[in-house]
């Protein structure tokens, strides 16, 4: 039943020398895999959904399901199924009516198609909500819905466009569990677009970050995390270390002294990301670097301090770390940074990737 | 561009050629009457084309009936919109008590055929001795308070209290929350609910006709008296004509009033 | 201020934001009733001592009224109605909607009845501009204007009906429909399952009441019968108007007792609507 998607140079300009949504991605879905898209609002990740599911037309690329071309087919025949942010239940129907729709449609007899509801509403625990309307559902349950509505059409791949943002954090993960747990029983392919890393983390095997309708790196969470390509992409995932400096040799030098990198980083400016949760408050004498506390901030039981760092002959730097719970340190504390070797990460300046996406722009344009 | 598409889309072509004809093909021999000196059989235009049609409703007295008709349409617009504003607003407060009922009342008169009212009331007016402009407004703005309720009922509906109380937190008293926050935002459904009300007043015919009693002319009166009588197309045409483009220029200016408040 | 009071006072509030609204209505509609049903009984005659009588309703011809203005609201309605769902359809139809039909239906909502009725008897007229753009000579064209079978008067009223029906449903679709469609697409509906699984549900309310609207509302409309129907047989609103304004003052309980026959008929039609509109929204 599932599905493998294949997304091909795809672009869309929505409006004639408009900037494209969505420029030239090329994404592969395997089968049974979940891939999530991950961008801030107004990336055209919704774009990448509507282009794949038909709803919209390509300006340029194409989709592949099972190595098929999907180009002019409409989207009752791509065998594909969306969960919106909204539920969208048709209000005319029952909650058994509106899981039974696909089934329906494709000609099966009412009290067959009404079984294989109530099935799937066993699937999202909504068992004996069938009869219900749809109207008379929270905001939880009508998602749920939505989502057993889906599953029954037997999507060979099943679209989700920011499908649980609009619940609130419980649900949330109510919504995450179940979504895994249908994954490890039916194993659809599934596209997933998303704002939040976190979710993004919990749900995907890999991960697309887009922005500006371009897509800035892929790869599982994991290693977005530890190797953004670039700055873009390190302050999407949280990222809030940023120290300009330069790299020569394998090493590199700014503010807070020169830094061994872990893997060979091109020679020239760049700047050194750190997660957060990687650097700790150590003792001068085993410090990468010295500093002052400037801000605490609580979260939950950890804080997250900056410290800055002055430079010698530079401009100070200032690095953000996680506390471990309980750990405390007020503002204005002198204290030694350390910064695990494997933590270290060099992605270009900002001006200078501007400068290269133009660059390749420009090519295209010739 | 496969077959059964491109057969899909010259259907769908004609269909709408089709409804377009339907909607227009009414109004075309009234423009081209209203126009035309000599258009006799078989000819499918007008041999000779002139203003004598214009000079014929002149002379019948259509400046002044139409004044009277606008004064009329305004003046049931001016009763009926602010009644059904008021009713629309307590129908969606939520405090009044039966709502379906009173929704139900306020709506009967568009179950009452507006000659069975006239007539009903048309001796008692006698009988009470009110002036027929008088009789003839106040059936009118009844006439037109279904509309005017539905309207701003719905407007009201949609109207999202949250911004009142937002306006309400930032300072502003309860009179200043209509004039800032309820008109702008409810402009175009006032807009469109006072335009339901003047057609009301600015088309009747049969409530005219029979509170009247034939003295009181109107636009619409003069229109069926030449339409009832044969051999003056012209006539006839430019008469519903100027019956039809005031409205017309009216709805057209409240429609750039709900696209500039949309916008 | 305890709950229950500040409760009563919002009602009284709400009471009276309706009452402007609510007391012209009831006095107009009560008094009128109540008038036109005395004069029909030979309670309050303009001439001469009261006295009950059913002799008014006994003096015309109701049944064969009642049947025709019923046969023309229903023929008139039907096509009106069907008509009416094809506009909102092509007014809202997705990516391919058309603004020239909605600019035109919304154009033809002002044309008054009166001055339709004037354009129909200028297009279906022996010699009007129909039979002249067919190229059929004057004899040879059917008697759609006071003819038997009331053509130019149903003509009419489906002519400015469907485009009331058209705006009251393409409100309705325009607002919800569009997002519904795309999901029932992507769920695997093709053209004619969207439209009969969900536009068709989604409009059906609005279809049903606005068709319920223009039926009474053509029910007791006299300006367009009058002008394009035949003498005789009469409709109701004709025969009404006829009797009320004739030299004969006996004529007019006569009168009343066609205009309450006529109400009667119209809120009988609005209450066998809703009870339908009901069943529909409970089936579904």
């Amino acid at each position: 039943m599932s599905g493998s998607l294949q997304l091909t140079g795809l672009t869309r300009v929505h409006a004639a020398g408009a900037p494209p949504a969505l420029d030239d991605l090329t994404l592969a879905v395997p089968a049974g895999s979940c891939v999530a898209v991950l961008g801030p609002s107004g990336s055209g990740k919704s774009t990448v959904l509507r282009l794949t599911a038909g709803l919209d037309t390509p300006t340029r690329g194409s989709v592949h399901l099972d190595g098929r071309d999907l180009a002019g087919v409409v989207p009752e025949r791509r065998g594909m199924a969306m969960v919106f942010q909204r539920p969208l239940l048709f209000p005319h129907l029952s909650v058994r009516d509106n899981v039974g729709f696909a089934d329906r449609v494709r000609g099966l007899p009412r009290r067959q198609a009404r079984e294989r509801a109530e099935h799937h509403l066993e699937l999202v625990q909504l068992g004996g909500f069938g009869s219900r309307p749809a109207r008379a559902l929270s905001g939880g349950q009508a998602q749920r819905v939505a989502l057993a509505r889906a599953l029954a059409a037997e999507p060979r791949v099943l679209l989700l466009d920011e499908p649980f943002s609009a619940l609130d954090t419980g649900l949330r993960q109510e919504m995450h569990e179940l979504l895994a747990d249908l994954r490890l029983r039916l194993a659809p392919t599934v596209l997933l677009v998303t704002h939040d890393p976190a979710e993004a983390d919990a749900l995907a095997d890999t991960v697309a970050v887009l922005a500006a309708g371009r897509l800035q790196q892929l790869g599982p969470m994991r290693e977005l995390y530890a190797r953004p390509r670039s700055l873009a992409v390190s302050r999407l995932l949280g990222g809030r270390t940023e120290v300009p400096g330069t790299v020569t040799g394998g090493r590199h030098r700014s503010a807070l002294g020169e830094l061994e990198l872990p893997a060979p980083a091109p020679e020239g400016p760049g700047v050194l990301v750190v997660r957060p949760e990687a650097v700790t408050l150590v003792a001068a004498a085993d410090a990468d670097a010295r500093g002052t506390v400037v801000q605490v901030r609580r979260r939950g039981l950890r804080a997250l301090v900056t410290v800055e760092v002055a430079g010698r002959g530079t401009e100070p730097a200032a690095v953000a770390a996680e506390l471990s719970p309980g750990e405390e340190v007020a503002v204005g504390a002198e204290v030694g940074l350390r910064i695990p070797v494997t933590a270290r990460c060099v992605v270009p300046p900002a001006g200078l990737a501007d400068a290269r996406e133009g660059a390749s722009a420009h090519d295209r344009q010739r | 561009m496969s077959a059964p598409l491109l057969v899909s889309r010259l259907g769908s072509r004609l269909g709408r050629g089709a409804l377009a004809f339907w909607l227009v093909l009414p109004l075309v021999p009234l423009l081209l009457w209203a126009a035309a000196d000599r258009w006799s059989a078989p000819a499918l235009l007008p041999q000779a084309w002139g203003t004598t049609g214009l000079a014929e409703a002149r002379a019948a007295g259509a400046g002044a009936a139409a004044v009277r008709s606008a004064v009329l349409g305004t003046a049931v617009a001016v009763l009926a919109t602010p009644l059904g504003a008021l009713a629309g607003r307590a129908l969606t407060s939520g405090a009044l008590r039966a709502p379906g009922l009173v929704f139900a009342v306020l709506l009967s008169p568009l179950v009452l055929p507006p000659f069975a009212v006239a007539l009903g009331l048309d001796v008692l007016l006698l009988r009470l001795r009110v002036p027929a402009e008088v009789g003839l407004v106040l059936l009118l703005t009844v006439a037109a308070i279904p509309y005017t309720t539905v309207v701003m009922r719905a407007a009201y509906a949609a109207h999202d209290r949250h911004h009142d109380e937002e306006a309400r937190l930032l300072g502003a008293s309860a009179w200043r929350v209509v004039r800032s926050v309820h008109l702008p935002l409810l402009a175009p459904a006032v807009a469109g609910a006072a335009f339901l009300a003047f057609l009301v007043g600015w088309s009747d015919y049969v409530v005219t006709l029979l509170v009247g009693g034939g003295r009181l002319v109107t636009l619409p009166l003069l229109v069926g008296a030449a339409a009832s009588a044969t051999g003056n197309d012209a006539q006839v045409a430019v008469l519903a004509l100027s019956a039809v483009l005031p409205p017309v220029a009216l709805l057209v200016v409240i429609g750039s009033i709900g696209r500039r408040a949309r916008r | 201020m305890t709950a229950a009071g500040r409760a009563g006072a919002g009602s009284r509030r709400a009471t009276l934001l309706v009452l402007p609204a609510v007391v012209p209505v009831v006095v107009v509609v009560g008094a009128a009733l109540t008038s036109a049903v005395l004069l029909s009984l030979g309670l309050t005659p303009l001439v001469g001592r009261p006295e009950l009588s059913l002799d008014a309703w006994r003096a015309t011809e109701l049944g064969t009224s009642i049947r025709l203005s019923l046969a023309i609201a229903a023929g008139a309605t039907a096509v009106a109605t069907v008509v009416g769902l094809c506009l909102a359809l092509a007014v809202t139809a997705g990516a391919r909607r058309s603004r020239l039909l909605a600019t035109l239906s919304s154009l033809t909502i002002p044309v008054p009845h009166l001055v339709g009725a004037a354009a129909m008897g200028l297009l279906l007229a022996d010699a009007g501009f129909l039979p002249r753009l067919l190229g059929i000579a004057p004899a040879d064209w059917p008697a759609l204007v006071g003819g038997r079978w009331w053509i130019a008067v149903g003509a009419e009223y489906a002519w400015k009906e469907s485009a009331f029906i058209a705006l009251v449903v393409a409100g309705v679709l325009s607002s919800r429909v569009a997002s519904y469609t795309e999901t029932a697409a992507l769920l695997g509906a093709g053209r004619w399952a969207r439209f009969r699984h969900v536009t068709l549900p989604l409009a059906a309310p609005a279809l049903g009441a606005s068709a319920a609207v223009s039926f009474v509302y053509t029910l007791g409309s006299y300006e367009v019968a009058a002008l394009l129907g035949r003498p005789s047989p009469e409709p109701l609103p004709v025969l009404a108007v006829r009797l009320f304004t004739s030299i004969d003052l006996a004529a007019r309980p006569q009168a009343a007792a066609v205009a309450v026959t006529t109400s009667a008929l119209g809120l009988v039609a609005v209450l066998v609507s809703l009870r339908s509109l009901r069943r529909l929204a409970a089936e579904q």
